[in-house]
């Protein structure tokens, strides 16, 4: 009965308990959009970033990221990437190759990070063969070719069917020098991309620098980010070889996995402050409700009733309001996620901006557990913690003054 | 033949009220006893200490001196959860502005006391259905209180108060804001409860019909019993 009287109690002022709803509704409505349209966007950063060149996920030697030595190879990155590709959620494994060289034409020369990738199996894991803007990317049973980014391409004043020379250190040591011809030349919008790298096909890598059929990594790509982090495990424990190590995203991007978090926390500044403000609204109520009643609850502590049963019985007011606000909100919010979702949001100016970087350039929010959840769980708990507050007040009244209350 | 133990007794019942540096005395030394089955009266005028009395009696408030035992119990030993529990179990109340629950039907208000009490759902939903039969409500159990009149509400405080089977009802003012056939009716209606219950009433009021019913009449002046019809029968 005390949850029937909370509830019947909580129609008496209808008009006050529907603003509270939907004062509820709006600010938890707002923060399952927000967090969604949020992680949904850190995801596109994410996917995009990674999908660009990083990949997914990788497979390297021990102490490769912070040494990316030639010499540090996978001798069997066949095996690697077969292992790999049999874990669910794992749905490309692509060998890559990479070293620091000079490429030259003529009198210049430059620095340049060039990688040795399969030509069928790279596109799987990278979109850089997308950024291409003339040629074309490497194909199956390309031996010479290699593409550059514009800058590069420029600096090094080469045009298509050009060829370049490569200077670089083999990993037996010896001098690696090819020559080869410029087939393609790409354009991500990222400086350092369009400036620095290089991509020659793997086979001739491998030769040019005494790699043998090893390979420095193995490039892990999926439908999606989450499968494939999800999936690490079980990659770790597929590797026959035990030495190798499997790095997510965050070790491959540290400096996007810090922007995220900084951003993150920044935003969890302002959705408290929201939880914290709707908290006060609805407490308000409460309160205010509280006063209004103090002769009502005179009578029901003369009557017998308990002070905690009756500061239970306005907590469980507070708890019917907070859960109907919060479920009114997930359904108003949720239903905009999801439209928002199929049909993405465009942002005046951004458009062209991730387009040059092969982006798409609009934003989709992401429906998930925790967008549409911890916002409205957040409102529902500060509220049932904020609703013990009037059970002091009720606790201190004295049936006789009470009553007397106006 | 013996006299019953009073279920409520009280001794030198002094109750003062500051309010700045002006002290009210309410109560000035009441010795008052009630017995078992009583159907009595309390009347003053205005400000003679029966509400106080009735709120002591009751353990809603604490004499600044004296002693009240009610069935047994001194209630200045008890803590404030003790004294809601012993208000549950075995003090009925009846207001003059009847006091239900607004958003409770008149079964669901009866019941609720002894929902409190922890009764089982089925034998309070019993027992608060015969109660509003007892004082006349038969067929009126789902009405809340906005949808019946004055009288009607407070027959559901009676049956309220009677239906925990309490040592004794306390009714302050029950008739100040009925009608007189309404008042009148209800008078009845406490009086054959109290002798077909047994239950023990203890009624402020002014109303002189309502005095007339009483089989004894206490009259407060000044916070002083000034007279009491049952020491007036006493034997010599």
């Amino acid at each position: 009965m005390l949850a029937a009287l909370a509830w019947r109690n909580l129609w008496r002022r209808k008009i006050r308990t529907w603003l509270s709803v939907a004062s509820m509704a709006f600010a938890t409505a707002l923060l399952v959009f927000m967090l969604s349209f949020q992680l949904g966007s850190y995801a596109t950063m994410k996917a995009n970033a990674l999908r660009l060149f990083e990949g997914f996920a990788r497979i390297e030697p021990a102490g490769y990221t912070d040494d990316p030595d030639v010499r540090r190879m996978i001798a069997d990155p066949e095996a690697a990437a077969a292992a790999a590709r049999k874990v669910p959620g794992v749905s490309a494994a692509a060998p890559r190759a990479a070293a620091y060289v000079i490429l030259a034409n003529g009198e210049r020369s430059y620095g340049a990070a060039l990688d040795g990738v399969d030509p069928a199996r790279e596109p799987r894991v990278s979109t850089l063969s997308a950024t291409i803007r003339q040629g074309r990317y490497l194909k199956e049973g390309d031996d010479d070719a290699i593409v550059l980014g514009d800058a590069l391409a420029r600096d090094l004043g080469l045009k298509l069917g050009d060829r370049v020379t490569v200077l670089g250190s083999a990993a037996d040591q010896t001098v690696a020098a090819d020559s080869l011809r410029l087939v393609g030349v790409f354009h991500t919008g990222l400086g350092d991309v369009d400036r620095q790298v290089a991509e020659m096909p793997l086979a001739r890598f491998q030769d040019t620098f005494a790699m043998y059929g090893a390979a420095n990594v193995v490039v892990l790509g999926g439908e999606s980010l989450g499968e494939v982090t999800r999936a690490l495990p079980a990659v770790r424990a597929a590797l026959g070889d035990k030495s190798l190590k499997v790095q997510d995203w965050g070790a491959l991007m540290p400096g996007l996995k810090q922007a995220i978090t900084l951003d993150f926390s920044t935003s969890m500044f302002w959705y408290a402050s929201l939880v914290v403000v709707v908290a006060f609204i609805i407490l308000n109520t409460l309160i205010m409700s509280a006063l209004e009643r103090t002769r009502e609850f005179g009578m029901l502590l003369a009557l017998g009733m308990r002070a905690e049963k009756i500061a239970g019985m306005m907590w469980l007011e507070m708890l019917f309001l907070a859960v109907m606000g919060a479920g009114a909100g997930i359904a108003v919010g949720g239903a905009a996620t999801l439209w928002f979702e199929g049909h993405g949001i465009a942002i005046a100016g951004l458009e062209g901006l991730m387009a040059q970087w092969g982006l798409p350039g609009r934003i989709y929010p992401t429906l998930s557990a925790v967008s549409a959840l911890s916002g409205p769980l957040a409102i529902v708990a500060s509220v049932a913690l904020g609703g013990l507050i009037p059970y002091g007040r009720v606790r201190a009244l004295k049936p006789v003054a009470a009553m007397r209350a106006a | 033949m013996p006299s019953e133990a009073p279920i409520v007794s009280c001794r030198g019942l002094k109750k003062r009220y500051r309010t700045g540096a002006v002290e009210t005395v309410a109560l000035n030394g009441v010795d008052l006893d009630i017995a078992p089955g009583d159907f009595a009266t309390l009347a003053g005028p205005s400000g003679s200490g029966k509400t106080t009395l009735l709120n002591l009696i009751g353990g809603l408030d604490t004499p600044s001196e004296g002693e009240v035992v009610v069935d047994g119990v001194r209630l200045g030993e008890l803590g404030k959860n003790a004294l809601t529990d012993l208000r549950l179990r075995k003090i009925g109340f009846v207001f003059q502005a009847y006091n239900l629950i607004p958003v409770l039907s008149a079964v669901e208000n009866v019941e609720f006391i002894l929902q409190l009490q922890g009764v089982a759902p089925a034998e309070r939903r019993a027992r608060a259905t015969a109660a509003l039969k007892e004082v006349g409500l038969e067929g009126m159990e789902d009405r809340r209180p906005g949808f019946l009149s004055g009288g009607q509400q407070q027959r559901v405080a009676v049956a309220r108060a009677l239906v925990s089977r309490p040592s004794i009802v306390l009714a302050d003012e029950p008739t100040a804001n009925l009608d007189s056939k309404t008042a009148g009716e209800l008078i009845d209606l406490m009086a054959r409860l109290n002798a077909e219950a047994g239950a023990s009433f203890l009624i402020s009021t002014h109303d002189a019909r309502v005095i007339a019913r009483s089989r004894r009449h206490i009259e407060l002046t000044d916070g002083r019993v000034t007279s009491d019809s049952a020491a007036a029968r006493e034997p010599a």
